[in-house]
């Protein structure tokens, strides 16, 4: 190992994991600012098969442990990129995830679901699916190839059910509900997986005010009461601002900037990632005033 | 189980009986009806275990009357053949509908057809030695032929969609193979053979070809019904079905596997029936939904009366000429597939 240049020795996977444990001791200690991350990222070049450059490229990304971060930037910025390589469903180039300090390839498929949720931006389901139905798919990880229901299954699924309100739509099929309802439903499907972190791309997106603050608060409520910890893709910043513990902003695949939201938006986050000149006023809840047209 | 699952389960079992009773009663042999149906509840066979372990597992019958002899070891178990078909086939079709997300995916959709065709061809043609193992030979081309369309797929993993497209280029070529080699057939009789064999026909079945599909039949089912939970799974997608745990490769290729085992032993007994795979599928689907627990159930009972019912047109439509049976289930099942595409708005949706 003497030979190895700095560097090199950086290379290697069980280096990279001590110093990240040692960091978080190290935290932990001295009591600095940065919290407990749940889910970390590490060294991250991420691409797709069809793309020639990597689409995301970071150094360090920290969901804290019970806490909502949201990730902001604007289209093709390469949050959906990047949470989904934090949910293992798309392997980096280089670079790691590491859930709760153990790296996500270690996991096994099926142990994993059972840490980590996620609920995709497109999802489709055969249209005379129950939203019931649904919801008991969201134990899939827990069950045994061979097993039926256990109680334990009920409870999570009625636990959704209430917590995401499809209580009244239980027995309808996914497809004659409306949009803002589906998604409810598959909010409720991914609760049912009853898991310590939720990673959720744009869950509020073509979803009409009413239900983007439902969908919301439900999220709010799992974080707070269950002590989830949530990772959130949204679109519109001042939602964001309002609703996240943490603001994440990415910019051309890179992160531009990390912390709480006052500390994020601002007016400079705004022109330089958003290329929007505005007003940031904070009443207490951010609010954000273009100066002028485009 | 729901009201509209048992009744198209009890619907099919009457058509079946009574395709059944059509089968026995008439044929080259005539018996009066009420003989015939007095042949199919023989005591001396119904209570018989040691005909019955005859049957099911080979050997030497013993003495039983004329009528009953023909009941049982001849036309009866025709029946049992084609029942075996009609179940082993849908459940097939309905898997390969949810793996490869495709409403108009059939059995045969990753070459499994195509690699069997090829092979019966190539031992009737080139190797006629062989003619003994054929039906052996055509199960094994088709599951040569679906690995070999796993192959092409498989880059880093695979989808749905590369699944089909490889089937098509496998199918194409092994089905230009199999036309070609026609060309080098001299006596009607093979080519008739070799025509039966791939549009897939019951004429000359009996209790050994009941032997041979059983065991694959019932494993094939039992496992396409215990991974009924996997199979709703996949219809959430594979994103979703990824994040909630699965092992998707994996899963797909095993699943693919049962389905292939069953379409195989339909093929070894009977050749390849077309248009079962597909419609059956979709007309369960139609009465008790998209819950693979239910449709795997449905198509275990409609398949066989789609096949029993074929069958009987078949044989004794033109009697004594007997058709194969795929062309009668694409005549039947054309039509019904139009009629239900017509009446059914979101038809086609898996």
């Amino acid at each position: 190992m003497s030979e190895l240049k700095p560097e090199e020795r950086d290379m290697t996977d069980e280096h990279l994991a001590e110093s990240l444990l040692a960091d978080e001791t190290n935290e932990r200690t001295t009591g600095s600012e940065r919290p407990d991350s749940a889910l970390t990222g590490s060294e991250l070049s991420l691409s797709y098969p069809t793309s020639e450059e990597p689409v995301v490229e970071c150094d360090r990304i920290d969901v804290p442990s019970g806490e909502i971060t949201a990730l902001v930037g604007p289209n093709g910025s390469g949050k959906s990129t990047l949470l989904k390589s934090l949910a293992k469903q798309l392997e980096p180039d280089a670079g790691r995830v590491y859930l709760d300090g153990k790296a996500i390839d270690k996991y096994d498929d099926k142990a994993f679901a059972c840490e980590l949720g996620l609920l995709s931006q497109q999802h489709d389901s055969p249209t005379s699916l129950s939203v019931e139905d649904l919801v008991y798919h969201g134990r899939y990880p827990h069950r045994g190839f061979f097993e039926q229901t256990s109680e334990e299954d009920h409870a999570a699924v009625e636990r959704a059910i209430d917590l995401a309100g499809v209580e009244h739509i239980r027995d309808k099929q996914v497809g004659n509900l409306s949009g803002g309802q589906r998604q409810l439903a598959w909010i409720a499907m991914v609760l049912a997986q009853d898991t310590d972190v939720l990673l959720l791309d744009e869950p509020t997106t073509y979803l009409d005010l009413h239900h983007q603050l439902r969908v919301l608060e439900t999220v709010r409520e799992l974080n707070e009461e269950r002590g989830v910890t949530v990772a959130v893709v949204l679109h519109d910043i001042a939602q964001a601002a309002r609703f996240a513990d943490y603001l994440v902003a990415m910019q051309d695949g890179e992160l531009y900037d990390w912390g709480p939201p006052r500390e994020v938006v601002t007016e400079e986050l705004l022109a330089d990632v958003f290329r929007v000149e505005a007003a940031v006023n904070y009443t207490p809840d951010p609010e954000i005033i273009p100066k002028h047209s485009l | 189980m729901d009201a509209s699952l048992i009744s198209l389960c009890v619907g099919s079992l009457i058509i079946v009986v009574l395709g059944g009773l059509v089968q026995v009663s008439f044929g080259a042999f005539t018996m009066t009806i009420e003989e015939a149906w007095r042949a199919v509840f023989d005591p001396a066979v119904v209570l018989n275990p040691d005909v019955w372990q005859v049957f099911l597992l080979g050997g030497e019958l013993p003495d039983l009357g004329k009528r009953t002899l023909i009941v049982w070891n001849i036309r009866l178990p025709r029946v049992f053949v084609a029942i075996l078909v009609g179940a082993n086939l849908s459940v097939s079709g309905a898997i390969f509908q949810a793996i490869t997300r495709n409403e108009l995916a059939s059995p045969f959709v990753l070459g499994v057809s195509s690699g069997a065709g090829l092979l019966i061809l190539l031992t009737l043609v080139v190797f006629s030695g062989l003619s003994l193992f054929l039906p052996i030979l055509a199960a094994l081309g088709g599951m040569l032929a679906f690995l070999l369309v796993y192959l092409i797929a498989w880059k880093n993993g695979t989808s749905p969609v590369r699944l089909v497209l490889a089937g098509v280029i496998v199918g194409t070529v092994f089905q230009s193979l199999q036309t070609g080699l026609f060309f080098f057939i001299d006596d009607i009789g093979v080519v008739q053979s070799a025509i039966q064999w791939t549009t897939g026909s019951l004429t000359g079945t009996d209790w050994e070809q009941v032997r041979m599909a059983l065991p694959w039949s019932i494993t094939a089912v039992s496992l396409a019904l215990i991974s009924s939970r996997q199979l709703n799974v996949l219809l959430l997608g594979e994103q979703t079905a990824r994040s909630l745990g699965m092992s998707i490769e994996k899963v797909r290729f095993l699943l693919s596997g049962v389905a292939v085992i069953a379409a195989a032993a339909s093929i070894a007994v009977a050749g390849i029936v077309g248009f079962v795979g597909l419609v059956v599928p979709h007309v369960v689907r139609n009465v008790v939904g998209s819950d693979y627990k239910r449709l795997v159930v449905g198509c275990v009972f409609t398949g066989p009366a789609l096949m029993v019912a074929a069958d009987v047109g078949a044989r004794l439509a033109l009697s004594p000429v007997q058709l194969p049976v795929g062309i009668v289930t694409g005549l039947i099942g054309g039509p019904y597939f139009l009629y239900l595409m017509r009446k059914q708005q979101n038809l086609g949706e898996v």
